[in-house]
């Protein structure tokens, strides 16, 4: 099968190299995460995948095509922060992303109300994002990533700011969400239990300047915690070696 | 107190309350307190809507261009260096005995409040909202209409609430000179005549015109524009 998304040596360097050379493949409907020390990159390759930072060298093909010039290609993005707008309720901030794809008025207000019911948000449609909870923001902005149909979803760390109970909820509704949409995701997360909870498979970066260091299929539920085990040791390996390297965080 | 001091120092110094409010009665009756503030509004509007107009203007500019924002931002700090009696005189110069002179002054010394502060809401948009719109490709129109905008209301507010305050004050300096109607007309009118209470009342009916818009116009509108908060 044709892979969806082709990363060939793909690297960035600020004003040091963070990403040496990063390639790996992802098959139409993956659930991909991405794992790797603190500071090694990983939201920098998010970013490069997601057109807002351009890479210093590499290539990027979505569909066969290369990013970032691809325009009939669409990719949702789940940031950090729910970047929801606080003037406009959260079927108009689903609605307002589906403008670009030049549908109606009624259409956008059908779909907008369609994916919030199915990221669990029915009944708060007309409420603005300063009347919910942190959980209910992050699955609004989720609903408006699905809602464009993306070929791609990309996610940054979705969950970090969510408490540990509300993580649990919400990765089990990723899983679900994914499940039902067939969408190819990847997702950024430094914590090892998330990643072994939802994604089909784990690759794990390097330590700064980030290469992959291992690609581990994640299709065996009975040895999640001996891969826990592994994947703990291989991340402390690599920030040790990244303590041993100069430069600042990014 | 203030009838007491009055009592003091007498009626030209300071007039008595009921003098004043007896004067109040009178430009109420005679119909001078509607033409006269009719006239101060209607330059202020013209003049303010104007400086209004150029602010948003310049506010789309400074969006638009960071070379523009630098001549702006220049620019702004020159009008707001610069004195009302030096527009008023430039406006008697330039547009003789006329209503220009409080209608221009008023335009250039809201100006620089008005623009000061959509620019400063301009460059104080969310980036991280910017790029949630960039990544979903919203158009630049799309980004300015839907995040732009609302993010520099707030600013726009404080700024008219300021500017309109401010454009009361100087119009009426600037209808001290070459018009015939206005607050500032007939208030220097009051002096020459040794109407000191007339001066009181027109002083009261102005504080009136700025308490009513500021609760009617402004607060009202705050209220609407952040209902989402």
């Amino acid at each position: 099968m044709a892979l969806k998304l082709e990363v060939s040596g793909v690297g960035k360097d600020f004003l040091i190299p963070v990403l040496d050379s990063v390639s790996f493949g992802v098959a139409p409907g993956e659930f991909l995460c991405l794992l790797g020390p603190n500071g090694c990159g990983k939201t920098t390759l998010l970013r490069i995948l997601g057109g807002m930072e351009l890479p210093t060298r590499g290539r990027i093909l979505l569909d066969g095509a290369p990013l970032p010039t691809q325009l009939h290609r669409r990719i949702g993005v789940v940031f950090q922060d729910d970047r929801l707008l606080p003037w406009r309720t959260l079927r108009e901030n689903v609605a307002l992303v589906l403008r670009p794809l030049g549908l109606g008025r009624a259409e956008r207000h059908a779909r907008a109300t369609e994916h919030l019911r199915l990221a669990g948000l029915q009944g708060f449609e007309d409420y603005y994002p300063g009347r919910v909870s942190g959980g209910m923001r992050q699955r609004a902005a989720i609903a408006r990533a699905l809602a464009i149909e993306p070929d791609l979803l990309l996610m940054d760390e979705p969950f970090g700011a969510l408490d540990a109970q509300n993580r649990r909820v919400m990765q089990a509704e990723i899983r679900r969400l994914w499940q039902a949409t067939g969408r190819t995701i990847v997702f950024v997360t430094h914590a090892i239990d998330e990643a072994v909870a939802i994604g089909t498979t784990l690759l794990i970066l390097s330590a700064r300047p980030a290469r992959v260091r291992e690609v581990i299929r994640n299709d065996e539920p009975l040895e999640r915690a001996a891969l826990i085990d592994k994947l703990d040791t291989m991340i402390m390996e690599e920030v040790d070696r990244q303590q041993g390297t100069p430069g600042g965080p990014r | 107190m203030w009838a007491a001091l009055s009592m003091r120092y007498g009626a030209y110094v300071l007039p008595s309350p009921a003098a004043v409010l007896a004067g109040l009665r009178e430009i109420a009756a005679s119909g001078e307190l509607w033409t006269h503030t009719g006239a101060s509004l209607y330059r202020i509007a013209l003049g303010f809507g104007a400086s209004l107009a150029a602010a948003l203007l310049l506010g789309l500019a400074a969006f638009l261009s960071r070379a523009a924002r630098g001549v702006i931002h220049d620019l702004l700090a020159i009008l707001n260096a610069t004195s009302v009696f030096v527009w008023i005189v430039l406006a008697l110069i330039w547009f003789g005995l006329s209503d220009w002179a409080p209608i221009f002054t008023t335009f250039m010394i809201t100006l620089p409040v008005l623009a000061s502060n959509i620019v400063e809401g301009i460059e104080s948009v969310d980036r991280r909202l910017l790029e949630m719109g960039d990544v979903y490709r919203l158009s630049g129109w799309q980004q300015f209409a839907a995040i732009v905008v609302p993010s520099t209301v707030p600013h726009l507010v404080a700024g008219l609430k300021v500017g309109f305050g401010l454009a009361l004050k100087v119009s009426v300096v600037a209808e001290i000179f070459g018009v015939t109607s206005g607050i500032g007309y007939i208030i220097n009118v009051s002096r020459e005549v040794l109407a000191t209470r007339m001066v009181f009342a027109w002083a009261l009916v102005m504080i009136a015109i700025m308490l009513v818009t500021d609760r009617l116009v402004f607060d009202s509108l705050s209220r609407r524009l952040a209902r989402w908060r």
